[in-house]
């Protein structure tokens, strides 16, 4: 095992922090989409893999990896509109299953998609070339591109904490997620309301999957442990909270973090005994409560 | 007609069995139906959670697998006699379903469903690691019974249709049980559960305690069905513990009919037959399971069996 | 009998006798749904306790009330939509006739059979105990709710809103029927009809802004000046 210095312990705290940064974004967008729909979306991980896909091609035919990140969340969003105004707009209503049972027949479905387009192999995405290499952040090298991915990270959430507590839409997405009739009162069409979170949400999952692209291998199934990973990060933190989902998130990927440095066989199980400590201790979550975003 | 139906209905145990017993002669091989009457079982086990308390679980894939892992372990390691496999497969899936429980009621509303996919998760990964028990990646292999004693009668166990015939004594047995809880004081809570936890409460039931008696009763009959498996296919997959699975038993219930008796078993066979067919043609089935699942979910919420009966008995006053 | 209670908001410290009909009214608002809610086991209070027959009940789990005898109906229906208006009251006797039993069929338990149909007769429902719970008009679900509190064998009654939606004759149904209930039991109403519970009630608890505004028979809050400015130019 060698020697655990301070310096390894911060290091491997802060890769956890970076690991964690994804964990935060998936987060965010199951509760948007939760919080204001009330659907719980099985097809997160799989949008998730969607938006990785979606990064390795439009690199591959731009070259451009900012050009690319910005690409992406509009592509898979878009497909996130058709979701809802298509297959999960009709089932509002009949109760919380059903939406959850179509996101998870969609999973099946766009896993499939995704197989028979590029196939089952799988592609490795290239760190681009700004972002490669290590830098020396004081306590030792740490990778380019996972400081950035924290930075990026930090920059999404300021700016969606300011969309939503400042902006118009974002008191009308508050607004909506207590109590929907009010805005409707209002005059404010809903059910466009609806379409653009969920949208957004999915455009949230679509981005963080070309995010982690380049941090891991980028096949079909990427999305499944990745599901499972952001279910255990939103009963830790409790649905319906930014707070909730960036400090989960960021626990749950240093938990996992130092586990794999101390114990790796251990690492996996980590993050379901932290699951299971929250539900002893706090069932509703670190932060949780329901209705308001925020 | 409707007085056909509900003869049958009381009686619905001896006319589900009346059906397998033939039902062989329905499916083009054997083997097929062996796995639909285990999957259907498997799916049985979910609707009593599912159809009947309303508790949407991702994870019961967690008691198939370990039912099989238990018994195949029984067999391989221990050279356990077949009787005492199964027993074993289905307490120790029982087990894992009273711990998962525990933890699992905790969690209200939508994380219950969140919650019993993680857990399951966990109990994969573990399965997974043990791989000097469980052949970890490769699976547990060599689970081989050819021969089954019963009252010093011996019965080859390789013969298919004998084959299907003792696994169709054991689910048979199982839905015997499933439909007296399900007729009983404890099978008129549980739905009340279903219906209106807040209600059920306010007339003096202890909501979580049915919860959890219904996730162990679910548990055990689905670890039944787990340790059917693992004597039937000789082989314990890794892929008993996956999401996927729990996917399947999910399916399968809408499919046929949630909270319907017979439902299930109408899903199972269903999802498999079609699979059997369509992965001739192609290899992207989950394409279309997930394609019909959909146009289920949207159109035909009732399942098939559940559609019919809805069907017959709509003139209900 | 005694009841001590502290709202969460304020102090409301009250007690019931047995076998009465008190009334708890108040301008919307006023904290009758807290306090209802307390009282029946829904929530439980930061401070002070609630004592049922001598005994300190205070933070018991819901399910314990109905088994304690205490039984409540609900302000918005709730009851078991998909079953049938007669299993509906039928599980709901079954708690307090059968003991936990995975076994033996249901319907061989005649006396919960015969129990649910008298009470379905009691609130004037025996026709349509085959239908589905949710195909009931909105008045026979009101009296379904009041059933299925009868069904555990209450000593005490809580009803919250009973009329709230129904017509005028509905309204007048019910009412003779929970002052028939009220001679066997303890019920305890909660109104924002003034008007409906004046004639029937032997005592009246006021509450307006969490606080307990006047309390006593009906002449006297009546006549009592607080109640008055308080329930000015709404109807009494």
């Amino acid at each position: 095992m060698g020697e655990i210095t301070l310096n390894l312990l911060l290091l491997q705290t802060i890769a956890g922090v970076a690991l964690g940064a994804i964990f935060v974004l998936l987060a965010i967008g199951l509760s948007l989409i939760f919080g204001m729909l009330g659907v719980v979306n099985f097809a997160h991980g799989a949008f998730f893999m969607l938006g990785a896909y979606a990064g390795v091609y439009f690199y591959g035919l731009t070259g451009n990896f900012w050009f690319s990140l910005l690409l992406v969340p509009l592509t898979v969003g878009a497909v996130g509109l058709a979701v809802e105004r298509v297959l999960v707009r009709p089932l509002y209503g009949r109760g919380l299953d059903y939406p959850l049972l179509l996101t998870f027949g969609l999973s099946y479905v766009l896993v499939e998609a995704i197989r028979i387009q590029f196939g089952v192999e799988g592609y490795q995405m290239g760190t681009p070339a700004a972002l490669r290499g290590a830098v020396d952040i004081g306590i030792g090298h740490f990778p380019t591109y996972r400081l950035f991915l924290i930075g990026a990270t930090a920059a999404i959430v300021l700016a969606l904490w300011l969309f939503i507590e400042k902006t118009r839409f974002g008191l009308i997405i508050r607004a909506g997620a207590q109590d929907p009739e009010i805005v409707r009162i209002l005059g404010i069409d809903i059910g466009r309301v609806w379409l653009l979170v969920f949208a957004l949400g999915i455009a949230i999952a679509g981005l963080s999957g070309i995010l982690a692209a380049p941090t891991r291998a980028v096949t079909p199934e990427m999305g499944i442990p990745v599901l499972v990973e952001s279910f255990v990060v939103t009963v830790v933190g409790g649905m319906g909270s930014l707070a909730g989902a960036v400090v989960a998130g960021l626990l749950v990927g240093i938990v996992y973090s130092l586990t794999s440095l101390f114990a790796p066989e251990m690492a996996e199980m980590s993050i379901f005994v932290l699951m299971a400590l929250v539900l002893l201790v706090r069932p509703q979550g670190l932060f949780g409560r329901t209705g308001v975003f925020g | 007609m409707r007085d056909a139906v509900d003869y049958i209905s009381r009686h619905r145990v001896a006319a589900v069995v009346l059906f397998l017993i033939a039902f062989p002669w329905l499916m083009p091989y054997e083997a097929l139906a062996i796995n639909i009457l285990i999957f259907g079982l498997f799916a049985v086990g979910f609707n009593l959670l599912f159809g009947y308390t309303g508790m949407l679980s991702f994870g019961h894939a967690a008691f198939l697998g370990s039912g099989s892992y238990f018994a195949g372990m029984a067999v391989v390691h221990g050279s356990w006699p077949w009787y005492a496999a199964i027993a074993a497969g289905t307490l120790g899936a029982t087990a894992i379903g009273l711990l998962m429980g525990l933890l699992a009621i905790r969690a209200r509303g939508i994380y219950f469903s969140m919650v019993t996919l993680a857990l399951a998760q966990c109990v994969y990964y573990i399965f997974y690691q043990a791989d000097r028990w469980t052949g970890g990646e490769n699976g547990l292999r060599g689970v081989k019974v050819s021969a089954i004693k019963l009252f010093g009668v011996e019965l080859n166990f390789v013969d298919p249709l004998t084959k299907y015939y003792i696994v169709l004594a054991f689910v048979a047995l199982a839905l015997w049980f499933v439909s007296r809880v399900l007729a009983s004081p404890f099978g008129a809570v549980i739905e009340t559960v279903r219906e209106n936890e807040r209600r059920s409460a306010a007339c003096g039931y202890d909501v979580a305690r049915t919860k959890l008696v219904v996730f162990v009763l679910s548990a055990a009959i689905c670890g039944l069905a787990g340790t059917l498996r693992a004597l039937h296919l000789s082989v314990v997959p890794i892929d008993s513990l996956h999401y996927l699975t729990s996917g399947h038993a999910v399916m399968m219930c809408l499919l046929g009919g949630m909270g319907t008796f017979f439902g299930p078993f109408v899903g199972a066979a269903v999802f498999l037959y079609l699979e059997d067919v369509v992965t001739t043609w192609t290899k992207h089935w989950m394409l279309v399971v997930g394609t019909v699942f959909i146009v289920f979910v949207l159109f035909f919420p009732r399942g098939i069996w559940g559609s019919i009966l809805h069907w017959v008995r709509r003139g209900d006053a | 009998m005694r009841y001590g209670k502290f709202l969460a908001l304020s102090e409301v410290s009250v007690a019931f006798a047995r076998n009465t009909l008190t009334a708890i009214i108040g301008p919307n608002g006023a904290g009758k749904t807290t306090f209802f809610n307390v009282i029946s086991g829904a929530l439980r209070p930061s401070y002070g306790r609630v004592i049922f027959d001598g005994r300190d009940i205070t933070g018991s789990p819901q399910h314990a009330f109905a088994r304690m005898g205490i039984a409540k109906s609900f302000q918005i229906t709730n009851v078991f939509p998909q079953l049938s208006t007669h299993e509906n009251v039928r599980v709901a006797v079954q708690m307090r006739r059968a003991r936990f039993d995975i076994l033996t069929p249901r319907d061989s338990l005649t006396e919960l059979t015969d129990k649910a149909d008298q009470l379905l007769a009691t609130v004037g429902l025996a026709d349509a105990r085959r239908r589905p719970a949710a195909d009931l008009a909105h008045g026979q679900q009101r009296c379904l709710e009041i059933a299925l509190a009868l069904a555990c064998e209450p000593k005490l009654l809580l009803l919250d809103e009973p009329t709230a939606g129904m017509s005028p004759e509905e309204t007048v149904a019910m009412m003779d029927l929970i002052v028939t209930l009220a001679g066997e039991r303890t019920v305890i109403l909660v109104e924002h009809k003034m008007k409906l519970v004046m004639g029937i009630c032997q005592r009246v608890i006021v509450l307006h802004h969490g606080e307990l505004l006047a309390e006593g028979s009906p002449e006297e809050v009546r006549a009592n000046a607080e109640v008055k400015r308080v329930y000015l130019g709404q109807g009494v």
